[in-house]
C-alpha cells in the first residue's frame, strides 16, 4: 500500500507540470468528438486546432519562466528542464503553423487535426522523457500518426510513400527496441537519468555497449532523418501534402535531437565516459551533411529538394549536439528556432506555387516577373537556410561553427576538425541548389502564364516571419539572452 | 531455468526477422518479420528481468512492446490494403511511382 500512495503522491505533484501535454490530450479527443459531430464544418475545426495549440504553446512558454532546474515527474519516467522546454515551445510554434499551412487543402477534416496533435503530443513527450519504456512509447507515439499523415494525399503516390515510411520505420524502431532491451540487460535498469544506470555503464566500457547504443541510436536518428538511416525523407516528402511535409521536416526532427541529446548527455557520464560518443555522433553529422547536401544537387522536385535540404540540416543540428555543453546547446536551439521559421516560410510558399499548378522545379521560371512579392519571400527562406546574410539563419550557422571551433580548441580532437571543414564546404554546396528555386523565378523567362490567386493571408504570415528572420539577424541577443538561461546539467 | 539459452533465441529471432525483412518480397511478409524482430526484443526484456526479480521494468516494458506491435500491425495492414487498392499489388518492390 505504501507504494500506490507514494505513486499517487508523484502523479498528483506532476500534474502541475504536465498542463501542455493535458491540453493536447484533450484535444486528440475533442477534434475527433468534433469531427463526429459536426460534419463538413471545416472553419469550426481548424479554429479548434488553432485554439488548443496556441494554448499548449501559451503553456510552454509560461512553464519556461515557471522552471529552472530539472524536475523529475511521474516516478522519473519524465523529466522537465528549459531545454526540453524549449524545444517544446518550437514543437508547438510547429504545430500552430501546420494548422495555418493546412488552410487551403481540401483533405483537413477532424481526425487529421487529430492525428497532428497526437504527433505533437509524442513529440512533447519524447524531449522530456528520461525513461526506455518512455522514449520508446513517445517515439511511438510519433510513428504511428506520422505513418497515417503520410498517407492524407489520397493519391496513388501519397499511399506508396506512407509504405516505404511505414516499412522503414517499424523496423528503426524495431531494432532501436533490440538495442533498448541489451542495454537493459548491462544496467539492469531503464532509467537513463538515474545513477544506477550512469554506474553500470562506467562498470561496462566494452564494444557490447557501444554496439547496443548504436542499435538504439538507428531509432533516435530515423526520426531525425539522418543519415544511414534517411532513405525514407525523399519519397514521402515528394509524395506527402505540403503541410504534412513541413509538419515531418521539423516536428519529429526536434524531437529525435531532444531525446538524443538527453541519452548521449546521460552516456557521456559528464566526460568521464572512456568511449568517445563524440567521435560517433561526429561521423554520422558528416555523413549526413555530404549525403543530404550533394544529393539535393540532383533534385528537381522542390519538396524532394527540401528532403534532402532537411537531411542536411539535421547534420548542422547534430554538431549542435556534438559539444554537449551549455553553450553548445544555447546554439543549437538558436539554430533550430531558425530553422524552423526558414523552413516553414520555405514550404509556406511553395505551397502557394503549388497552388498554381507549380510542381516541378523548371515550373517556376518567369514567377519573379509576374508574382515579384511571393517570389523574394521565397527567395529570403532559402537564404536563410543556406545562412547568407541578412537572415537568421547566418547568425545560426555562425554561432554553430564558432561553437564546434571553441570545442575544436578544448579539446584538440581531430574529429572535429574534420566536422568543421566539412560543415563549411557543405554550406557552399549548399548555396547551389538553395538557389536553383530563385534562379529560374528571377533569370529564366515565363513559359506559361499562370492564373494568380490574390492571397493576403499567405503574403501577411510571409511578412511576419521575414521580420522575425531579420530581428534574429540584427539582435541575436533576443534569442541568446532568453536560451542562456537554460540550466543545462543532468 | 538458466536465462543463457534465450539470448541466444532472442538474437537468432532478430537475424530471422531481419532476414524476413530483407529477402521477402510480399509487403505482409515483411511486417511479420517485424513481429519477430519486437518479439525477440520481449525475450530479451523478460530474460533480463530475471537478474532482479524484485522489480518488473522489463516485464512492463515488454507489455507496453506487445500493445505498439498491435497498434503498428492496424495501421501497416491499413496502408497495404490501400496499397492494394491503388497498386493491385502488395510487392514493395512493384511500387514504384517515385523514384528513390
Amino acid at each position: 500500500m505504501q507504494g500506490i500512495a507514494e505513486k499517487l503522491e508523484w502523479i498528483q505533484l506532476s500534474l502541475g507540470y504536465f498542463l501542455p501535454e493535458l491540453l493536447l490530450c484533450v484535444s486528440v479527443i475533442f477534434l475527433l468528438l468534433a469531427s463526429l459531430f459536426s460534419k463538413a464544418k471545416e472553419r469550426a475545426t481548424d479554429a479548434f486546432a488553432l485554439t488548443f495549440f496556441i494554448g499548449a504553446f501559451v503553456l510552454s512558454l509560461l512553464q519556461y519562466s515557471e522552471v529552472s532546474s530539472t524536475i523529475p515527474l511521474f516516478s522519473g519516467m519524465l523529466q522537465l528542464n528549459n531545454f526540453s522546454t524549449h524545444l517544446k515551445i518550437l514543437i508547438d510554434l510547429a504545430a500552430i503553423l501546420t494548422v495555418l499551412l493546412s488552410y487551403s487543402q481540401k483533405e483537413r477534416k477532424g481526425e487529421y487535426y487529430a492525428l497532428i496533435a497526437t504527433a505533437t503530443l509524442g513529440a512533447h513527450l519524447l524531449v522530456m522523457s528520461s525513461n526506455l519504456v518512455m522514449a520508446f512509447l513517445a517515439l511511438e507515439l510519433i510513428s504511428l500518426p506520422s505513418y497515417a499523415l503520410a498517407a492524407f494525399g489520397f493519391q496513388k503516390k501519397s499511399m506508396e510513400a506512407a509504405l516505404k515510411y511505414f516499412l522503414f520505420g517499424s523496423v528503426a524502431s524495431a531494432i532501436m527496441l533490440y538495442g533498448m532491451s541489451m542495454l537493459y540487460g548491462q544496467t539492469l535498469t531503464l532509467d537513463f537519468a538515474s545513477s544506477t544506470f550512469r554506474q553500470a555503464i562506467f562498470d561496462n566500457q566494452n564494444y557490447f555497449l557501444v554496439i547496443s547504443v548504436c542499435f538504439v541510436l538507428v531509432g533516435f536518428l530515423f526520426k531525425m532523418s539522418s543519415a544511414p538511416v534517411h532513405p525514407w525523407a525523399p519519397d514521402v516528402y515528394e509524395a506527402s501534402t505540403t503541410p504534412v511535409v513541413a509538419f515531418f521536416s521539423v516536428v519529429p526532427k526536434l524531437a529525435g535531437l531532444g531525446i538524443l541529446i538527453h541519452f548521449i548527455q546521460a552516456l557521456n557520464l559528464g566526460g568521464y565516459s572512456s568511449i568517445r560518443w563524440y567521435v560517433i555522433i561526429s561521423l554520422i553529422a558528416i555523413l549526413t551533411l555530404i549525403i543530404g547536401n550533394f544529393a539535393a544537387l540532383l533534385q528537381k522536385n522542390p519538396k524532394r529538394m527540401m528532403a534532402y535540404s532537411s537531411i542536411a540540416q539535421s547534420g548542422f543540428l547534430l554538431i549542435g549536439a556534438i559539444t554537449l555543453n551549455e553553450q553548445g546547446i544555447a546554439v543549437m536551439l538558436y539554430y533550430a528556432t531558425a530553422f524552423l521559421l526558414a523552413n516553414y516560410l520555405v514550404f509556406w510558399y511553395i505551397a502557394y506555387f503549388e497552388e498554381q499548378t507549380v510542381v516541378e522545379i523548371a515550373d517556376y521560371a518567369g514567377v519573379g516577373k509576374t508574382q515579384p512579392f511571393a517570389s523574394i519571400m521565397l527567395l529570403i527562406g532559402l537564404i536563410s537556410l543556406t545562412g547568407l546574410p541578412p537572415t537568421a539563419g547566418f547568425m545560426a550557422k555562425l554561432f554553430i561553427f564558432s561553437s564546434l571551433w571553441t570545442a575544436y580548441e578544448d579539446s584538440q580532437a581531430i574529429i572535429y576538425m574534420m566536422l568543421f571543414v566539412v560543415g563549411l564546404l557543405n554550406t557552399v554546396v549548399s548555396l547551389f541548389f538553395y538557389l536553383k528555386i530563385p534562379y529560374q523565378a528571377f533569370l529564366k523567362a515565363e513559359s506559361r502564364t499562370l492564373t494568380i490567386k490574390k492571397s493576403i493571408l499567405v503574403n501577411l504570415f510571409g511578412i511576419i516571419v521575414v521580420i522575425m528572420l531579420l530581428v534574429l539577424f540584427f539582435m541575436p541577443s533576443s534569442l541568446m539572452g532568453w536560451l542562456n538561461r537554460i540550466n543545462f546539467a543532468l | 531455468m538458466p536465462i543463457q539459452p534465450l539470448y541466444i533465441l532472442s538474437a537468432l529471432l532478430l537475424s530471422i526477422g531481419l532476414v524476413i525483412v530483407i529477402v521477402k518480397r510480399n509487403a505482409i511478409m515483411v511486417l511479420m518479420g517485424i513481429e519477430l524482430m519486437l518479439n525477440a526484443a520481449n525475450i530479451n526484456l523478460i530474460a533480463f528481468n530475471q537478474k532482479t526479480p524484485q522489480t518488473l521494468d522489463g516485464q512492463v516494458f515488454s507489455l507496453f512492446v506487445m500493445i505498439i506491435a498491435v497498434c503498428e500491425a492496424a495501421i501497416g495492414l491499413a496502408i497495404i490494403l490501400q496499397v492494394y487498392r491503388h497498386y493491385k499489388t502488395s510487392v514493395p518492390d512493384e511500387v514504384t511511382e517515385l523514384k528513390g
